[in-house]
């Protein structure tokens, strides 16, 4: 009965909308100080890099692998980070640009470490590695009633949703927080935040550094789940990508390049039938989002108008119970 | 005396906006800088608060050099200022924006706040306790939920001063708080600046309406075409020759005699 339930195939769809929903929100810390970057893969690259080198050279733990591989993506978002700036839209973008591409470059010809551009493969999988310790304490597939390779697509899933729901109560808070409310006014008026008495330098890098973090800790995720990377995983394609992702779905509240991520991970399995025109769909999309909707679906306004139906709605509910109880009272 | 201001020049290229500038502020009292167009108030103002360094020069603010610190540093310093051209957080709230005003005062980091420790949950009762307060001496107490976008321009004023008030400054600069208000609004301000007065706040303010500044300011220095040429009383400034000649032109009879 599970057996037929769980499809690797369509939990494997699900795992990525999930890595993309954090890439999502790599691009959306860091826009929401209104740095636009493009070195997101970069990042990423970093992170996946630096935990399969760890793991496969050192035989380091994947979870030390995976937060290594997010660490040093941070370390190095502060070091790209500082000198950039006082750069500022577009020139930033270009900057970041660059920096995404000597990661490439360097993953390419650093063949003695990164295998060049044939990639690394065997990478240990998350999923393999945990069943593997499963069995060992006594637990296998057989014991639920299902194949091995869809405990392994069910475990990758869920270790995925926790990691990704985790990461999203962690930005929502902080969002709501005094360092969210620096980052948004910051993003709103630079000169008028430093004349409130916000150190600009510090949350600019804070952002940039807090997004580097989490693309590089997707880059690991992502490496151990493929167990295969090559450079052409982050190239510019992929920069644009994440950057789409907040670019469609709004970049001004967390809810929109997760949602960005989830439609537009799924549209193309979804449109299989047309999947040769996908990328016409998608330009078409592109050009009518910055035509009719340049800040994203989902926007302050939209949040904000939600918010005060659901008061309004409360209040009304209030309200009848008010009048019920006036009426029994009567 | 909290602030003196040392023989500040600035020149911008070939342009000489400020020529050997010296006034000084003393501890609880309303200062006016005024005069014509273009006389440098606003960039006497900009280097008091450091969003640019004078080319000589220095300000100094209860015994500290602000010359040479960073923006941020000078409002926790306790000087905080306005803008001439509004510049509220239009996206956000207006209790939002008066919460951000806290930012120097408050301490709270990431993770205080994502962990939502006892401690930030406290410091985030008193910003809003403390955001309140200030919206209600400012009289926007009803509008707090509105975007500060949305606000009437009057309205907008008032809520810029809130928001400088919500980093406690000791000196409070007000870069022409009353332009484009009608007589009712610029009256309401001249009550909110008598409230902030007792408050304890010294004020420092460039305004062209000259009965609000007659009537609101202790003493004041007029600056034309960056130099000072005048300090004192309103009363002094209004028969000061040279003043009048700054604002109104020379009589002609003069030139023909």
């Amino acid at each position: 009965m599970l057996a037929e339930l769980i499809n690797p195939y369509y939990l494997q769809v699900l795992s990525f909308i999930l890595i993309n929903i954090i890439l999502g929100i790599s691009i959306y810390i860091t826009l929401s100080t209104g740095q636009l970057s493009l070195g997101h893969a970069g990042f990423m690259g970093i992170g996946a890099y630096t935990s399969a080198i760890v793991t496969i050279n050192y035989d380091l733990p994947l979870i030390v692998g995976i937060l290594l591989g997010a660490i040093v993506a941070g370390l190095t978002g502060i070091l790209i980070g500082l000198p950039t700036l006082r750069l500022q839209g577009v020139y930033l973008a270009i900057a970041t640009l660059g920096f995404g591409e000597v990661v490439r470059v360097l993953f390419i010809n650093w063949e003695g470490m990164t295998q060049g551009a044939v990639g690394i493969s065997s990478i240990p999988h998350i999923g393999r590695e945990l069943v593997t310790g499963l069995r060992d304490t006594g637990f296998t597939a057989d014991m639920i009633g299902i194949r091995s390779n869809q405990l392994i697509s069910v475990l990758v899933f869920l270790i995925l949703l926790v990691v990704t729901i985790l990461l999203i109560s962690f930005f929502v808070r902080q969002h709501r927080s005094r360092v969210g409310r620096a980052f948004a006014a910051i993003k709103m008026d630079e000169s008028a935040a430093e004349a409130m008495g916000i150190n600009i330098t510090y949350y600019k890098v804070l952002a940039f550094a807090q997004g580097a973090l989490v693309a590089g800790f997707a880059g690991a995720l992502y490496a151990h789940i493929t167990a295969y990377i090559s450079p052409s995983d982050f190239s510019y394609h992929r920069a644009v990508e994440i950057l789409i992702f907040a670019v469609f779905g709004g970049s001004e509240v967390i809810a929109g390049p997760i949602f960005g991520a989830i439609f537009l991970t799924s549209m193309p399995e979804l449109l299989r039938d047309v999947s040769e025109y996908r990328y016409m769909i998608y330009g078409v999309i592109l050009v009518a989002m910055m035509a009719f909707r340049p800040q994203g679906l989902i926007d302050y306004n939209m949040i904000h108008k939600l918010k005060r139906l659901r008061k309004k709605k409360d209040q009304k509910t209030i309200d009848e119970k008010e009048s019920k109880r006036h009426d029994i009272g009567s | 005396m909290i602030l003196e201001v040392k023989e500040i020049t600035k020149k911008f290229g070939g342009i000489q906006a400020l020529t050997d500038v010296s006034f000084r502020v003393n501890q609880g009292e309303v200062f006016g800088l005024i005069g014509p167009n273009g006389a440098g108030k606003t960039t006497m103002f900009n280097i008091i608060t450091s969003m640019f360094p004078p080319t000589t020069g220095e300000v100094v603010f209860i015994k500290k050099r602000l010359t040479g610190k960073k923006p941020y540093q000078i409002t926790k310093e306790g000087v905080c200022r306005t803008f001439q051209n509004i510049r509220l957080f239009p996206d956000m709230t207006v209790l939002e924006n008066v919460t951000v005003g806290q930012h120097c005062r408050t301490s709270s980091g990431v993770w205080s706040g994502v962990l939502k420790l006892k401690s930030q949950r406290m410091e985030e009762e008193s910003i809003k306790r403390k955001a309140r307060d200030l919206l209600r001496l400012v009289g926007l107490e009803e509008l707090e939920d509105s975007f500060a976008d949305n606000l009437a321009y009057g309205q907008q004023r008032r809520l810029e001063i809130a928001r400088a008030l919500a980093s406690d400054p000791k000196l409070l600069l007000l870069d022409e708080p009353a332009a484009g208000m009608n007589e009712k609004e610029t009256n309401d301000l001249f009550e909110l600046i008598q409230k902030i007065k007792k408050l304890n706040m010294t004020i420092l303010l460039i305004e062209h309406d000259m009965p609000l500044v007659m009537k609101v300011c202790d003493r004041m220095a007029v600056l034309n075409f960056g130099k000072k040429i005048a300090q004192g009383t309103p009363e002094e400034i209004r028969n000061n020759p040279a003043v009048i000649e700054a604002y109104l032109g020379r009589e002609e009879e003069d030139e023909l005699a």
